[in-house]
């Protein structure tokens, strides 16, 4: 009962916001100090309105409420409140609409760019690109925005906010076969982080995904890049990871898939293997047993 | 004379077969039929030195020609009979497995037994092997999740720094306007006073002029 109430209120807030602004466009008093006054009001009612509409859970009507602040916004020349409700009107068409979300969010990110507040726009980046995972699954986009994003966070200086959306794009891009991309990208989180006392405990983490893509494309390769890797960060050499890893080549040289399968359960037996790593480990599984295959 | 070491000879034949078999039962006895054993090998062993000191006697009488091999027979009976001591000696306090079932009651590690807690100890050393399995899982585990609450917190250390540098340059800023405001005010009042000495001016020269014209007239 309450809700429809508010609904009603809400509508009928917005129907008076929309005659403000008419009316103060067709006026001359849009031309004096008075005209900027109605705006802002109108400005304000869209505001109550996309509330109350949020409070009833009707997120596309809260969108467009905000959407339309946003624009009066844009008029009065406030840069800071206008992208403010673009990213309410975002937040709000997340739950109804994906794609008008990223719309809405796409254009805060302008606005937050032309002020120069990177950081805060590489949040965004973040946000949209965790909408294509999710609601539109559209990797590459995410892609896109991820690497973005991460580019503005190393221009400011974030390197942790950085290396965690390369972290993402990296999973991606060896989901998707661009296996050099990957490489590159670990092996550069991989550097960063071995330095860093508190991070150098997940070092020997993405030296390891970066050793499992060289695998993929040449099992040369991954020797030259464990051995290299060894030297670089001597505790790696220690880790389960780095016998896992020598246990494959081993299997892999002689074509011998149980071995590997052993290994590899041996492995998991004491710390599961995640999605990303089992996709990549039986990618390289099917490469011995093709070899095998064309041996016959 | 030789006849008589003959005699001599068999008798510590058949004593010692005797005595050697008491020796064998005496472990297994105890209490009063050990110590009656005991004593009746006792006495025995008496008869046998006895019987040696009699052959000894005998070979003496033998002329020096056929001594040697009677002298040599001696001997190793001598031994028989010291080694009969000695096992004599070593029966009286041997143990025997029959004191032992005795004492832990019958049949108490028959080969079933033994078989069934062979089984027990490999399944305690299975568990024992899986808990320590258990355990690296989960001091893995804990590995694991320190290194994400590292990385988290090196983001929010970040995050820190940023915004502490923000306020600063903030405090910097608000410095700075309440400086200009301050300035405004300066400025403000001065205009004021500029425009009441202004008025004051104008009053006098307008007072002035009308003195003067009347004056005039």
């Amino acid at each position: 009962m309450d809700n429809s109430g508010k609904e009603k209120e809400a509508i009928q807030l917005m129907a008076d916001a929309d005659k403000k602004v008419k009316s103060s466009g067709s006026f001359l008093g849009g031309m004096f100090g008075g005209g900027h006054h109605k705006v802002e009001e109108a400005c304000e009612m869209y505001c109550r309105a996309a509330n109350m509409f949020k409070m009833v859970k009707n997120w596309s009507a809260s969108g467009n409420a905000f959407c339309k602040a946003a624009r009066l916004h844009m008029q009065l020349q406030n840069k800071h409140d206008c992208a403010t409700s673009f990213i309410d009107a975002g937040n709000a068409y997340k739950k109804a609409d994906p794609n008008e979300a990223i719309k809405c969010l796409n254009a805060a990110i302008d606005i937050y760019t032309d002020m120069g507040r990177f950081t805060i726009a590489a949040k965004h980046h973040i946000s949209i690109a965790e909408i294509y995972e999710a609601e539109l699954v559209d990797i590459e986009k995410a892609v896109a925005h991820y690497e973005q994003a991460a580019d503005y966070y190393k221009g400011e200086e974030s390197n942790s906010s950085a290396n965690k959306c390369l972290l993402k794009v990296g999973a991606y891009c060896a989901q998707l076969e661009q296996y050099q991309k990957a490489i590159e990208i670990y092996e550069q989180v991989g550097a960063n982080t071995m330095d860093n006392p508190l991070l150098k405990y997940s070092a020997k983490e993405y030296f390891f995904k970066a050793a499992l893509c060289h695998f993929i494309v040449d099992e040369l390769n991954a020797k030259i890049a464990v051995e290299k890797y060894e030297e670089m960060f001597p505790a790696f050499s220690d880790s389960r990871e780095c016998k896992l890893l020598k246990k494959l080549l081993e299997a892999h040289e002689e074509q011998n898939s149980d071995a590997f399968t052993e290994a590899v359960k041996e492995f998991d037996s004491i710390s599961r293997l995640d999605q990303w790593h089992t996709t990549l480990l039986l990618r390289i599984k099917k490469t011995i047993q093709g070899e095998e295959g064309d041996l016959k | 004379m030789s006849s008589d070491f003959e005699t001599y000879e068999q008798d510590f034949g058949t004593i010692t077969a005797e005595v050697t078999n008491k020796i064998g039962r005496i472990p297994k006895l105890s209490g009063e039929e050990k110590t009656q054993l005991v004593l009746n090998v006792d006495k025995q062993l008496e008869e046998v030195r006895e019987l040696l000191e009699q052959m000894d006697l005998e070979v003496r009488e033998i002329p020096v020609q056929s001594r040697a091999m009677y002298n040599s027979r001696l001997k190793s009976y001598k031994q028989e009979m010291e080694k009969l001591e000695k096992d004599f000696k070593r029966s009286r306090i041997a143990y025997s497995d029959e004191v032992r079932n005795e004492l832990l009651g019958d049949d108490a590690i028959s080969s079933e037994g033994q078989r069934a807690h062979l089984l027990d100890n490999t399944e305690k050393l299975e568990r024992s092997s899986r808990r320590l399995e258990a355990g690296y899982q989960i001091a893995v585990e804990t590995e694991q999740v320190g290194q994400e609450i590292l990385s988290n917190l090196h983001t929010d250390r970040e995050k820190i720094q940023r915004a502490r540098e923000r306020l600063r340059e903030t405090d910097a800023n608000l410095g700075k306007s309440s400086r200009i405001l301050t300035g405004m005010l300066r400025r403000i009042i001065q205009n004021r006073v500029l425009i009441f000495v202004l008025g004051a001016v104008i009053l006098l020269t307008i007072i002035l002029a009308i003195y003067l014209n009347l004056r005039g007239h």
